[in-house]
């Protein structure tokens, strides 16, 4: 098995049998783990608490060493100054700062406290501009890290 | 008896907790902070971070420009990381003949205590000994070559005894000669 492959299935298993508060692995990720589904809810005592989220994570063969491309998806995306509305995440560990050390584990629980640390819920100045001319693949955002309060 | 049975039955219980547990390779101490295996050719950062060699030399590549360690974004090199020999370790195969290399230890001799602290024994088995050299032969060089100079009492030139200077003089230069060569070539 190559290594990516069995780090991701290492960290499958982790997130199976010791799942954090909030997060749940999907089950069914095929044979080639290079695409999992992540439900996220709200943490309790936040703005989003009650809500449910899912993440969308995709790895390429290059992880750990490259970070995961993680947006959210399905029909709930929440309302966060940092989330646009086609799901793309603006934190900086998913580019820049990411480290192989990071794990599945660790990007979700940043989102959850990202979100937590919320204290109004509205889009990214930006968004309507963003959400035109991105590609699709937010790891291709140069993304500008300026705010660090949210 | 019956209540007996049903313990047990209890305890074979599949808990994937206590299944974790139990099985040492899942207790995280020795495990890379990359791959989330045991280390295989193990490193140590500065700050103290673990990492098999391969892993983390491959993550040094991938940001050549801003090298830190993935753990604790401290400043990392591969000049300063620490290889970790641990016992297992003596019967595998030199891992610097792996690629990537992994880094030497860097042994630092002990601090000079005594007299006889420049004679050891080094850690691989090698025989490793020191002695002072650097008077000596220099000395008796320097004595030789003073024959040339003024010299009271010395013998006039022509007499046997001139002859018999000169003889020992050219013997002992070619003495001190020979000495310092073998100092170079041993
Ligand atoms: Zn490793
Ligand atoms: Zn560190």
């Amino acid at each position: 098995m190559d290594a990516d492959k069995k780090r991701l299935q290492k960290e499958l298993m982790t997130l199976q049998l010791n799942p954090p508060v909030g997060i749940k692995v999907n089950g069914d990720h095929g044979s080639s783990l290079t695409t999992w589904y992540v439900e996220m809810e709200g943490a309790t005592g936040t703005l989003y608490e009650g809500e449910k989220f899912q993440l969308l994570f995709k790895f390429t063969n290059r992880y750990p060493f490259d970070s995961p491309e993680v947006v959210f998806t399905g029909t709930n995306i929440p309302v966060h100054p940092h989330v646009y509305s086609n799901g793309h995440i603006c934190l900086s560990i998913l580019t820049e700062d990411w480290s192989p050390a990071l794990s599945v584990e660790s990007v979700c629980l940043s989102i959850v406290s990202m979100l937590s640390s919320c204290k109004e819920k509205k889009r990214p100045p930006d968004n309507t501009f963003y959400v035109k001319t991105c590609s699709k693949n937010p790891k291709k955002t140069r993304w500008w890290y300026h705010d660090d309060k949210v | 008896m019956a209540s007996t049975s049903e313990s047990e039955g209890q305890k074979e219980g599949d808990d994937p907790e206590d299944a974790n547990k139990s099985n040492p390779s899942q207790d995280g101490t020795f495990e890379c902070n990359i791959c989330l295996d045991t280390a295989h050719d193990a490193v140590v950062s500065m700050c103290g971070h673990l990492f098999c060699w391969p892993c983390l030399h491959q993550w040094l590549e991938t940001r050549p420009n801003r090298q830190t360690c993935p753990v604790c974004k401290a400043g990392i090199s591969k000049e300063k990381v620490v290889p970790l020999y641990g016992r297992g370790n003596a019967k595998q195969e030199d891992p610097r003949t792996k690629v990537p290399p992994r880094p030497q230890g860097q042994r630092t001799e002990p601090e000079n205590n005594g007299p006889f602290q420049s004679f050891n024994w080094g850690g691989d088995g090698g025989f490793q000994m020191s002695f002072g050299i650097g008077a000596f032969p220099f000395g008796l060089f320097a004595s030789t070559v003073n024959l040339g100079g003024p010299r009271l009492p010395g013998a006039q030139p022509g007499t046997p005894q001139f002859e018999e200077e000169q003889f020992l003089s050219k013997l002992f230069l070619w003495v001190a000669i020979l000495f310092i060569f073998w100092l170079l070539v041993a």
